[in-house]
């Protein structure tokens, strides 16, 4: 980068690749993480790193910036055998990362918020602990050049559109690197899912262009953008990394294969007994909300499961929360049985049967403090209640009648909801709902995270019988599979807009076709 | 390619959906000009209904002295507020520094005269209490607001001790009990006190390391970690900082009165913390600034001499300063309220 500054390390080779891996392996007991990785990463090259979610992508980025430890397995760095135990090790070899999570200080400007991460009090600007704020903006102003950014180093940064605060937080990653005497590795996790269209236009040129500094690993979900923006594409699955491919050799279909697998089967046809003709019990005409989803429009009927698949960034999450009433939508109408519920609250959504189990189990779905009965009679205390007062008989025999339903083990109610498994706090959090009769419609963000599959196939079963009680059921599957698996109606959303919908007992469609609308 | 793919996106679409030229940074924090309007609207209105007592020479010193303690102490409180923090201790800070300043000096009671001496003690047990509330805050991750609420009440407790059985202590030194009076181009050596102060509070947010990273650590801590700003470190800083400006605080008003009861600074602590809030500091930290402070302290001291020079009872002034600070809270949070989903 900067020429002038002296070289610290003569003994790394030019020629040597960027980063190399082999053999790399992390587990996390059950949960999976990366197997047996090699890979190697040449300078003045961009890799794209895709794969669907869970493949490991993030575990991997994590190995390769400190967070974790692999448990076997070497990284060389520039030719040389480096152990990551903490950031700071990553960034002293040149690593820089951009998370896909902000990390800037929005209250502050952007030439501080570049300044702050320096590594001595020279390269933080400062002197015996006093800002020296010409020196600061002018530091900032030539990272910034670097990058081919204009942004103000005096701008704040919560006045900055998305794409300048991501053009500052990879010219603040790639100044890790400045007093090294080696071409930087740029890490961009997901780096244009919070971008508008025409925004990563502009920072897909700025990535080509961070080539001629030094070489960058691209993650995204976006296949169209990693063909355009990448010299060399790897392909993770199951913790593996199944493909490592020329950008000029492979077609956008090879990777969705790749990204699948082989294995992807038929889906098995949902039963679709309990589907009743007639009045939709959700109905959603239109809706927009900016910077979310553009004129949405489906319809969910009685007994019905639609889910909705999409990447991160497609809208379908924030689509979910407008029906529950957790966020508003800016114009369109939501109507449930009937009801507009434009200024519903959630109480009123809840009154009225609509049902909501977030993807934040521990933060959004449950009371972790109260005991498993306390959190399953919250929602609708009025089945256990005499006039105003909780009926102790009538509670308990309800709990227990659904902890045989639910399956919920331990089988004790009365134990602190936080002291239960994930599978089983999932059962109580969606029993909370299905033991109202009222429930007229089910929202599911992401219902099995995290659970093991005995506890995935109960809550997929509880969910089958209440679509033949004819409880509309409206679903955010984890994988493409799942929601073969469960639902009648898949719709694909992608930018905020729906790009295809399908009829499960009509249409055949496959986990291809799907993940092909999706990216 | 599916037919949603635009392959081939139209380049000239240049004008992208920048928000009109990002603000810089406003040099001192001093952004909205509502609090400047009411000050001046406040004097106005009082100059009106007092023509004869309100804009005077003499009234101007009043309450240019009696502002000087809640300047002082607004110093320190509003860095620990930009931290996202809250420091409740200060009324007991200024009892127990107060008494140690006069205990230490030429008194009625003792033999004990350290001279200058006892100045700079009672400054570092305040200093002192304020390292401790930083040290139980960060090291044994209690929150700020228990802390020193429990600080404050073991300082006056320390201050009843010290108090005794005794008669009240009184300064003996003429020097010490006239110094707040003397004037300097006309006003009062308290105000100057205060002013240098918040200059030098507003100089140190705006140009220094620690300045600049309490307002990192108040807008996303973890963030500002991830960043490499020691975190604790810096907290425990505010928190001295803040200890010592309550100290001195209790040191002046002792020399103001010329003696140290232990109830020296009760009210002190709701009327800065009203000034920070009213000056538009947010309570959430990250946002605000020293000046603010001095606005907002500032046009509480203008209200009450106001209101007390219109002939309004004192027991209707707090319920005046209290309404206005609920005000002022509802009106700085009034854009985000729907962005607001928990209130504690």
């Amino acid at each position: 980068m900067t020429s002038n500054v002296p070289s610290r390390d003569h003994s790394v080779s030019v020629d040597a690749p960027a980063l190399r891996l082999t053999g790399i392996t992390k587990g996390f007991g059950k949960v999976r993480g990366v197997e047996d990785i090699s890979l190697e990463i040449r300078n003045n090259e961009v890799v794209g790193l895709i794969g669907e979610n869970g493949a490991g992508k993030s575990s991997l980025l994590k190995i390769l910036t400190g967070i974790y430890q692999p448990d076997s397995g070497t990284i060389e760095a520039h030719g040389k055998v480096v152990r990551f135990r903490r950031p700071q090790d990553s960034a002293a070899v040149g690593i820089g990362v951009v998370h896909q999570e902000q990390s800037l200080l929005t209250n502050l400007s952007v030439a501080e918020n570049i300044a702050m991460t320096g590594a001595s009090a020279k390269e933080k600007g400062t002197k015996f602990g006093i800002y020296r704020w010409k020196k600061i903006n002018k530091e900032a102003e030539s990272v910034l050049a670097q990058v081919g950014s204009t942004v103000d180093p005096r701008a704040i940064v919560g006045d900055l559109p998305f794409a300048d605060r991501q053009m500052v937080e990879i010219a603040r990653a790639l100044r890790v690197d400045e007093a090294l005497d080696v071409p930087p590795l740029l890490i961009l996790d997901e780096p244009t899912s919070i971008l508008e269209r025409n925004e990563t236009e502009t920072l897909e040129r700025e990535i080509r262009a961070l080539k001629d500094v030094g070489s960058v690993i691209f993650v995204s979900h976006r296949l169209d953008e990693v063909m355009r923006i990448c010299d060399r594409i790897l392909v993770m699955r199951h913790g593996r990394l199944v493909a490592d491919r020329v950008t000029a050799d492979v077609t956008q279909d090879d990777l969705f294969r790749l990204m699948i697998g082989h294995e992807s089967r038929a889906p098995k046809r949902p039963s679709a007994d309990g589907l009743g003709a007639g009045q939709p019990v959700l109905e959603i005409k239109g809706v927009s909300r900016k910077g979310a989803y553009r004129d949405v429009s489906l319809n969910v009927l009685p007994g019905q499961c639609v889910a909705i698949v999409g990447t991160i960034g497609s809208g379908r999450e924030e689509l979910c929360r407008a029906v529950f009433g957790a966020d508003t939508c800016d114009s369109g109408q939501i109507v449930v049985d009937g009801k507009e519920t434009r200024n519903w609250s959630m109480r009123t959504a809840v009154r009225n049967g609509v049902a909501y189990v977030p993807a934040e189990r521990k933060v959004e779905g449950m009371v972790g403090g109260l005991t498993a009965a306390d959190n399953l009679t919250l929602a609708y205390p009025g089945t256990a209640t005499v006039g105003p007062f909780l009926s102790p008989g009538a509670r308990r025999k309800l709990v227990a009648d659904w902890f045989e339903t639910l399956d919920v083990r331990p089988r004790d109610p009365k134990l602190r909801l936080e002291r239960f498994s994930g599978g089983n706090q999932q059962k109580v959090v969606l029993g909370k709902w299905l033991l109202a009769e009222q429930l007229k419609l089910l929202v599911l963000d992401h219902p099995l995270r995290g659970l093991d599959a005995g506890a995935a196939e109960t809550v997929n079963a509880q969910v089958q019988a209440a679509c033949s009680r004819g409880v509309a059921v409206l679903l955010i599957a984890d994988t493409i599979e799942e929601a073969l698996d469960t639902a009648h109606v898949i719709v694909v959303m992608r930018d905020g807009e729906v790009t295809a919908s399908y009829d499960l007992s009509v249409d055949s469609t496959t986990a291809v076709d799907l993940l092909e609308r999706m990216v | 390619m599916t037919g949603t793919d635009t392959l081939a996106p139209a380049r000239s679409t240049g004008d992208q959906s920048t928000p009109a030229a990002p603000r810089t940074r406003r040099r001192f924090e001093v952004r909205r000009g509502a609090e400047i309007g009411a000050l001046l609207l406040l004097v106005v209105i009082f100059s009106v209904l007092n023509p004869d007592s309100f804009p005077t020479v003499v009234n101007l010193r009043t309450i240019l002295d009696q502002a000087a303690t809640p300047l002082i102490i607004g110093v320190g409180a509003t860095l620990v507020i930009l931290l996202g923090c809250i420091d409740l201790s200060v009324e007991g800070l200024m009892s127990v520094c107060g008494l140690a300043f006069v205990l230490l000096s030429a008194n009625s009671r003792g033999p004990g005269d350290l001279g200058m001496w006892a100045i700079v003690i009672g400054l570092g047990v305040g200093a002192l209490l304020g390292l401790a509330n930083g040290l139980v805050h960060t090291q044994l991750k209690v929150p700020s607001f228990i802390v020193t609420l429990g600080m404050g009440f073991v300082a006056f407790g320390l201050a009843t001790i010290l108090f005794g059985e005794d008669q009240l202590p009184f300064l003996r030194n003429a020097t010490l009990t006239s110094w707040p009076v003397q004037r300097l181009l006309g006003l009062p050596y308290s105000f100057w006190l205060a002013f240098v102060l918040v200059a030098l509070g507003a100089l140190v947010s705006r140009y220094t390391r620690i300045g600049r990273y309490t307002y990192a650590i108040g807008d996303n801590e973890l963030i500002a970690r991830d960043n490499g700003v020691p975190v604790n470190r810096y907290k425990v800083a505010v928190f001295t900082i803040a200890g010592a400006c309550s100290g001195m605080a209790g040191i002046l008003g002792t020399m103001e009165l010329g003696s140290a009861p232990a109830r020296i600074g009760i009210g002190t602590l709701f009327l800065t913390l009203a000034a920070v809030v009213i000056g538009g500091t947010s309570l959430g930290g990250g946002k605000g600034g020293i000046l603010r402070t001095a606005v907002g302290v500032l046009l509480l001291t203008v209200l009450n001499n106001g209101l007390i020079l219109s002939g309004v009872s004192p027991n209707v002034q707090s319920g005046v300063s209290g309404g206005i600070l609920i005000i002022a809270i509802v009106g700085a949070a009034w854009p985000f309220r729907s962005r607001l989903r928990i209130v504690k």
